[in-house]
């Protein structure tokens, strides 16, 4: 196994990560008047944008002007796509001969968006992952393992790229089974890894049940970045994984449309890190627009990535809720934190019987009790007039004595946590869908008649 | 790290950058030299973003 690294070498940049705020404020304000001025001159979609919104790049001149600057939301980046210049559309700043990646959305939300970088973005989203790992302990002499199967969507491309920046030995282990991953993981010592919290559960089930290995006594990772599912931010599905594989769970994330924008560092201060040098991310009133600066109060992602060229992401409406938090985080980085995580979707926040929901708070209570899997399934459906929720769980088979108490414990949480009465399937152990990522967990079918 | 060294390091940024793209303008006729100074300078964008950008404000 390689050896630990040394525990005061913080920051990949300590310059920028130790700015005081208000420096942080000036940065962001120079850079974002960049990134405009660019994207007003290159893009003609953006360009017709702010001429309708009766905009030009130099009214911006302070950082209370960049809230007149108009918003983008997904919709408006699929409706240019698949035309001239093909197939990105307008939004493209730079020659097509300069792009060098391409990526797109998973479409989870609708059609697939398309994103291209040139080589200097894929730098560029490179350097911002070097910020997040170096903040997770990764260091020159950490061996990490990709157990992905590297494709069109850029999880953990990027990953792999900044582990190497930072001088990393990096095993991909894209086209192996989940065993043969495993063994490789054994064999070889690996003292890292990246997945979705989905697939790092069913790793260690797998590890477990098939070969007899218990990650957390029997491998050597003790460092695991998730991405792509909020789960590493849900202190029961975090708390699961860290005892599966006896390792360090952290969160980090970001979007194929903006980049790797926050990040959870080794104090694991119960939040995000927002990347402030290469990304001015405000939080805004779900229903008023309204700036949010204060802690504790909840507000949907407004995201600018600051350095992105090929196709520039300025002010872009992720959808996405969270709060600021109101203690600095002991690690020393001025990086403003966003607590817990990012906390929901404003479009995936919804009302059943008249309760508000986030599908995260499902989770939470699902992944706190021991004898359940980890997997489960929430349906919301119609009966006549009235909402009707089902949750469909799996029993661990070795807790199948004890299921009557679980159940009891099950619908007391659920009650406490959503205010809504569930009713509750049981399932046989491992017959619930089992996902590598993106799992779909939530399923409103009210939506689709 | 102290302003002069912030500094100092920029000033090396640039002499790196402007001998890049002295490069880039010499070596059209040669992909291999061509390409691979088109890398070094989106290299140096990043230690324009991670230095330079943040200079004066040290």
């Amino acid at each position: 196994m390689k050896t630990s690294f040394n525990q005061k070498d913080l920051y990949w940049n300590p310059v920028v990560e130790t700015l005081p705020l208000r420096k942080l404020r000036d940065l962001q304000l120079k850079k974002f008047k960049r990134i405009l001025e660019w994207a007003h001159e290159k893009s003609k979609f953006h360009r017709k944008l702010y001429q309708q919104a009766g905009l030009e790049p130099g009214d911006i001149q302070s950082y209370e002007d960049i809230a007149k600057v108009p918003k983008v939301e997904k919709s408006m980046m699929r409706e240019i796509q698949r035309k001239d210049p093909y197939p990105y559309g307008d939004a493209l700043c730079v020659p097509l001969e300069e792009v060098t990646e391409f990526r797109q959305t998973s479409g989870t939300t609708g059609v697939p968006v398309y994103q291209p970088d040139t080589w200097q973005d894929w730098e560029w989203w490179a350097e911002a992952w070097a910020y997040l790992l170096y903040a997770q302990g990764y260091r020159k002499t950490d061996r990490v393992f990709l157990p992905f199967g590297y494709n069109i969507f850029v999880a953990f491309w990027a990953g792999h790229y900044a582990a190497e920046k930072i001088g990393c030995e990096v095993v991909p282990g894209g086209v192996l089974d989940t065993e043969a991953r495993i063994l490789k993981i054994q064999e070889l010592k690996a003292t890292a890894m990246m997945a979705t919290p989905t697939y790092v559960l069913g790793m260690a089930d797998t590890a477990k049940k098939k070969l007899g290995i218990d990650p957390a006594r029997d491998l050597t990772i003790r460092k695991i970045t998730c991405a792509g599912e909020p789960g590493a931010s849900i202190p029961s599905t975090k708390q699961r994984m860290e005892e599966a594989w006896g390792a360090k769970v952290y969160d980090h994330v970001g979007a194929t449309e903006i980049g790797a924008w926050g990040f959870e560092c080794t104090a694991q201060p119960g939040g995000l890190h927002v990347n402030e040098a290469l990304f001015l991310m405000q939080l805004e009133d779900i229903e008023t627009g309204e700036l949010i600066e204060e802690p504790g109060r909840k507000g949907k992602i407004v995201i600018t990535a600051l350095d992105r060229i090929a196709q520039p992401c300025i002010r872009f409406d992720s959808k996405d809720v969270a709060e600021w938090s109101k203690e600095p985080c002991p690690c020393g980085r001025t990086f403003r934190v966003i607590r817990g995580g990012v906390v929901g979707r404003a479009d995936d926040i919804t009302k059943i019987k008249g309760v508000l929901i986030a599908p995260s708070a499902i989770e939470e209570v699902v992944r706190s009790i021991k004898g359940l899997s980890n997997e489960y399934e929430a349906v919301v459906t119609k009966k006549g007039d009235l909402d009707d929720i089902t949750l469909k769980i799996e029993f661990l088979p070795e807790e199948e004595k004890n299921r009557e108490a679980i159940l009891a414990q099950l619908k007391d949480q659920l009650r406490l946590k959503t205010n809504l009465g569930y009713n509750i399937e049981v399932h046989p152990y491992n017959s619930l869908p089992r996902y590598e990522v993106k799992a779909k967990r939530f399923k409103d079918l009210r939506k689709h008649g | 790290m102290n302003r002069r060294e912030i500094r100092k390091i920029d000033t090396r940024i640039k002499a790196i950058k402007k001998a890049a793209e002295e490069l880039k303008e010499l070596s059209a006729a040669i992909p291999a030299v061509d390409r691979n100074t088109a890398r070094i300078l989106a290299s140096v964008k990043m230690l324009e973003i991670n230095i330079s950008d943040v200079r004066d404000l040290v």
